[in-house]
């Protein structure tokens, strides 16, 4: 009973990979993750519940004579954020096999996906400010809230990026392995955020 | 044996007494993880706002004591019932239950040493501290919310709400929403992941089934308020429109929102007080719980169900039939899980040997205050009915009975069958059951003619009545009941008070308890258990060879984890020993991170948007600070 | 009596019917539950059930029985008869189905009544055909009010950009009172209005009455009345057909001095209370949007005469 693992101690990309792979149920550091998912996937389904509600009764969408939104680029760009799932993925593959170099650099490269789609996202919709404000009718405010609340996710998880590449920097521990896999984690809940606004936000044009 | 070499035991017990050694004085409890002194904190300070709330029906009562009085003027009349609600279901009972008696005794009923993420937990408690102090901010600055608890629009958007009062109500309650969601995710891996080695899901007490209904209901609940609290202030703050039916919006989406999270939310304020009546019953009836898998089912597929009939409370707004109809019906298919629990809980006191001392009063008075409020709850099933009897005092009367006689009376019961354990000592049994039967007696006298009084044609939230209308008896009566009510809780407190300074010293386990805290000293000590248990039933106490087990692996060092703050994780259903967790010991960071969060909240009522900004920084750079040191450092 | 247990409609029989036997039944519940805690703590001494002796089997079957089976036949009648047939009845009706249409569009704190196509509009009080199949259709100017006439029907809510109906059916000539009852601000408790029921014929003559403009003030006071109520404020706000009053903000004043109470069911109808109420109105409803207009005695005794002229 006493040979259960101390983990918290491994320390090093072999210690730490050998811990993973010794470990049977998912980590406390994972469940919290995954249940703050859980609450906000939830608050993504309440907006975007909340925009079909306004659609559906409304006679006529958009609202006030707005034009649809344009359905390429948005899709283009979701694309590119989904395919930073590859680098996202494989870079806690490679921590758990004790690759420890070859996934920070895998996570640098997912990091600069995800801040250029934000960074072209964030034109896009200064863009759209441009052309029509939230303040103009319910239409309007859904489509900004919607869309400011996934970028705003998007924007915490560069955060939770740069962190995590700092603190890797310095070397592979279990609480940091943990910590990558919970952030990966989030960029999967965020991928089919996104997938789900950008669908939600396009469906009057599609 | 020479009497000079101590037992291994107890250089053991000193060791870990060492190892989990709490700071002293004002600093150790500002920085404190200890789930122990999480809990003591969330129940003074939900014991402060219970003051507060209850102060606040009691100016209500005053003034509706008669027709046409003018203690409270209509504007201030408005802000003490909203603040009534708001004060009683956000800062009362939900961090009574979930913050006290959930944090205080889930990790000593799952054979755990603490929480899942300790300093997660202490966040919590300061950001709730925090919360209410904002709000509270609001209402002694003469901004309080005046909409009621539940804030329908257009009456809450800024056209018909000027004042600052509706953004106090909505920035602090997606406040306090942080910490109740972080309690929520907290308790549910503490559940998953850290019960004691050997100790499988169905061999879990059935308080923590409750408690695990409970969060995971707040998880998927709590976002449908967010939302629609986040809506509001767009629409208040930004201008945005979300509701105004001429800019496109519905007021209709405030209420489906609100009652998608307000629904659940109900049922998050009972179950708790449901897991309490099941470790109270079958420790005073002296036998299991019968039909035990029925009832750990039950619990959390009212929880579950609870999330499909939240359009109950709209059936006056004009949906369409078969919407209505839908909702009736779901609404009656929750009664039946609902049933299951109660004739367990009343067959195990037919068939066992109950002693009728305090604690188990106090479940017996719940079970038949929670049969009136259940009944008049089915009544409102029936559709046509609930459109004659909504809005009216019949609501008020019901909610009362299923809140106040059903959530705080166990609670109530709870806070007497523990005492002995957290304080040390026991309470006067006399006076406990006189201060059970005033405040029974007194609740169905305040409450009771409520039923009667909508009936009358009363509608709620009515600052005043006129005289002519066979209302002021009713509400005669029920104010009197309040201050009879208000006397039976200030006994209470007194009994409990005087006694933690002069009651008789408690012992270990004074009731013959049936799960794992009674085998602690009382107070447990830090540590909580110097061996991990081991554990075969969910009425661990019971289990003879399971405790003297413990004895020997204590003396032999075995499940001692003495290497460090430690504490052992296992699989989620079989409850294997999976690893060892180090846990961290104590940190001022969470009551930073509370206040940089105040400090963010602050600057968006103040409407300072770059100042907000730059809250919002240093809170990332506090959390970045935060986990700065990791635990095999600690 | 302002209660849904005084019923005058089939619609209000059927619900307070239907209260009476949940009544019933719900005693029973009550009744048989405190028996079985009064039987735990008799055989507080013996385990095991009455009869039965110690069998987990019986206990469960007990809980079974009890928890789940018993209520599922009763939740089912309930369901049935309430949720399916009396739905049906009183349920909002076609158009098809009614004779004649009121509309009430709800204020902060007052009622504006109109009658189907008449040019005819009144506050407060709402005048129906006693035996009439009336459709009551229920909006909102501002936030969201609820109409409700207890003795009548259940009631409905008046939601701003929505028009929600009920039917109005009353079985005999009468006064029935109602009440808002959607918590609605500050003088949501004074917020009350009457119905009455007269004999179709009476109603008839008294719609017609209501189409026409108000009286032109007879005596002297009563004329310089008229004549400060159009130069103040007053005009502004209210409307009385047949002169320059226009506003839409209050209520329509043509016909005042035909009602009863005053101020949403507040105050009587007399020139004394009339005469308080515009001259402090937030002595009577604290927080009302009519302003005092600060006239002096004088000027609003005049007013008081012009007023209690349009009959």
């Amino acid at each position: 009973m006493e040979a259960a693992p101390r983990s918290m101690e491994a320390s090093g990309p072999a210690e730490v990979a050998a811990a993973a792979a010794r470990r049977r149920a998912q980590p406390s550091g994972w469940w919290g993750m995954a249940l703050l998912i859980a609450t906000e996937a939830t608050l993504f389904a309440c907006l975007i519940a909340t925009y079909y509600y306004l659609r559906f009764n409304a006679s006529e969408w958009p609202l006030g004579g707005i034009e649809p939104p344009a359905v390429v680029l948005p899709l283009v760009f979701t694309g590119g954020l989904l395919a930073a799932t590859i680098p996202v993925f494989g870079s806690v593959a490679a921590a758990k096999r004790g690759a420890a170099g070859r996934a920070w650099w895998l996570l640098t490269m997912a990091t600069a996906i995800q801040a250029t789609y934000l960074g072209l996202q964030i034109h896009l919709f200064a863009g759209d400010l441009n052309t029509f404000s939230p303040q103009e009718n319910a239409y309007s405010s859904i489509y900004f809230t919607l869309l400011g609340l996934h970028h705003a996710h998007v924007a915490v998880g560069l955060a939770l990026d740069v962190w995590l590449l700092w603190k890797l920097a310095r070397g592979i521990t279990n609480y940091r392995l943990i910590g990558l896999r919970a952030v990966a984690l989030y960029w999967y809940f965020v991928n089919v955020a996104a997938v789900a606004v950008v669908l939600t936000q396009l469906s009057p044009s599609l | 044996m020479e009497a000079a070499a101590p037992p291994a035991s107890r250089t053991r017990t000193e060791r870990l007494g060492r190892i989990w050694e709490e700071p002293p004085g004002v600093l150790g409890w500002v920085t404190t993880v200890d789930h122990k002194r999480i809990g003591i904190l969330y129940f003074f300070t939900a014991i402060a706002f219970f003051f507060a709330g209850g102060v606040e029906a009691m100016l209500i009562r005053t003034q509706l004591i008669g027709p046409n009085q003018a203690t409270l003027d209509p504007a201030t009349f408005n802000e003490v019932m909203t603040m009534h609600g708001v004060t009683m279901i956000f800062f009362f009972v939900i961090p009574l239950s979930l913050g006290a008696f959930g944090n205080y005794l889930l990790p000593l009923m799952i054979g755990a040493r603490d929480m899942a993420f300790p300093r997660l937990n202490a966040f919590s408690y300061w950001v709730y501290l925090c919360a209410g102090a904002f709000i509270y901010v609001g209402l002694f600055s003469g901004n309080a919310p005046s909409a009621g608890w539940f804030d329908y629009v257009p009456l809450a958007s800024k056209t018909f709400s000027p004042g600052p009062g509706i953004d106090f109500y909505a920035l602090g309650l997606l406040f306090v929403g942080i910490s109740t969601t972080a309690g929520a995710i907290n308790v549910i891996v503490t559940i998953f992941k850290l019960r004691a080695p050997g100790m499988s899901l169905n061999r879990m007490p059935l308080f923590c089934f409750a408690f695990l209904a409970v969060s995971f209901a707040l998880v998927f609940a709590l976002p449908a308020l967010n939302t629609a609290l986040i809506l509001l202030e767009l629409e208040r703050l930004l201008g945005m429109h979300f509701f105004a039916p001429a800019f496109g919006g519905y007021p209709i989406l405030w209420q489906n929102l609100f009652w998608i999270f307000g629904h659940p939310e109900v049922y998050i304020i009972i179950l708790p007080a449901f897991g309490i009546a099941t470790s109270i019953i079958p420790t005073f009836t002296r036998r299991r719980m019968v039909a035990f898998p029925l009832v750990a089912l039950a619990e959390i597929l009212v929880a579950f169900l609870g999330f499909g009939v939240w359009a109950h409370h709209m059936f006056a707004v004009g949906l369409a039939t078969a919407t209505t109809v839908y909702f009736a019906a779901a609404s009656l298919v929750i009664v039946i899980p609902s049933g299951i629990q109660l004739f367990s809980w009343v067959t195990t006191i037919i068939t066992g040997t109950p002693r009728f001392k305090t604690p188990l009063l106090w479940i017996v008075g719940f079970i038949v205050l929670f049969i009136i409020g259940g009944l008049s709850g089915v009544m409102f099933a029936a559709i046509p009915f609930d459109q004659q009897t909504t809005d009216t005092y019949f609501v008020v009367a019901h909610f009362h009975y299923v809140i106040f006689g059903a959530a705080v009376f166990p609670l109530l019961g709870g806070m007497f069958y523990w005492f002995p354990k957290v304080s040390g000592r026991m309470y006067n049994e006399r006076w406990g059951q006189a201060s059970f039967w005033l405040t029974f007696v007194a609740t169905n006298i305040t409450f009771f003619p409520m039923h009667l009084l909508g009936l009358a044609g009363m509608p709620r939230r009515d600052y005043t009545y006129p005289a002519h209308l066979g209302w002021s008896g009713y509400n005669l009566i029920e104010t009197l009941g309040a201050y009879l009510l208000g006397l039976g809780l200030l006994s209470v407190a007194a009994n409990l008070i005087v006694s933690l300074f002069r009651g008789e010293p408690a012992g270990e386990d004074p009731w013959g308890g049936d799960t794992l805290e009674w085998s602690t000293s009382s107070p447990p000590p830090e540590y909580n258990y110097a061996v991990i248990p081991t554990v075969s039933s969910p009425y661990a106490m019971w289990d003879r060879e399971d405790r003297e087990a413990d004895e020997a692996n204590l003396e032999a060092g075995r499940r001692t984890l003495e290497a460090g703050h430690e504490t052992p994780a296992g699989t989620v259903v079989d409850g294997e020993w999976d690893e060892v967790l180090e846990m961290p010991s104590k940190s001022a960071w969470p009551p930073l991170t509370a206040l940089a969060i105040s400090a963010i909240f602050a600057m968006v009522i103040l409407q300072l948007w770059l100042s907000a900004a730059i809250a919002t920084a240093v809170l990332l750079l506090v959390l970045a600070a935060w986990h700065g040191r990791e635990p095999e450092e600690a | 009596m302002v209660s849904p247990l005084d019923p005058h409609s089939p619609d209000a029989h059927h619900i307070a019917t239907l209260w009476w036997w949940m009544l019933v039944v719900a005693g029973i519940v009550f009744g048989g539950a405190v028996a079985m805690l009064v039987i735990g703590w008799l055989r507080r001494d013996r385990p095991g059930l009455p009869f039965l002796g110690e069998s987990e089997r019986a206990n469960t079957t007990l809980v079974v029985a009890f928890g789940m089976a018993i209520p599922i036949v009763i939740l089912v009648a309930l369901f049935i008869v309430s949720d399916l047939v009396l739905m049906q009845e009183t349920d909002a009706p076609r158009a098809s189905e009614t004779t004649m249409t009121v509309t009430v569009v709800g204020h902060q704190w007052w009622w504006e009544v109109r009658y189907g196509n008449s040019r005819a509009a009144t506050a407060n009080e709402i005048h129906i055909p006693a035996r009439t199949h009336v459709r009551l259709v229920a909006r909102s100017a501002d936030v969201i009010h609820s109409f409700w006439v207890p003795e009548l029907n259940r009631k409905i809510d008046m939601i701003p950009g929505q028009s929600n109906s009920i039917e109005l059916y009353a079985e005999e000539a009468g006064v029935y009172r109602g009440q808002c009852a959607e918590f609605c601000g500050l003088q949501h408790a004074h917020m009350a209005f009457r119905v009455y029921a007269e004999p179709p014929a009476g109603f008839r003559e008294w719609l017609a009455h209501q189409e026409q403009p108000g009286t032109e003030p007879a005596g002297a006071e009563a004329r310089r009345g008229q004549r400060l109520f159009m130069e103040n404020a007053c005009a502004s706000c209210h409307t009385i057909a047949g002169t320059e009053a226009r506003g839409t903000v209050g209520p329509d004043l043509t016909h005042l001095a035909s009602r009863n109470m005053l101020a949403a069911e507040s105050i009587e109808n007399t020139p004394q209370e009339l005469f308080r109420w515009i001259q402090n109105p937030q002595s009577i409803k604290p927080g009302d949007k009519m302003p005092g207009l600060g006239l002096g005695p004088a000027r609003f005794h005049a007013i008081v005469a012009y007023l209690t002229e349009l009959r």
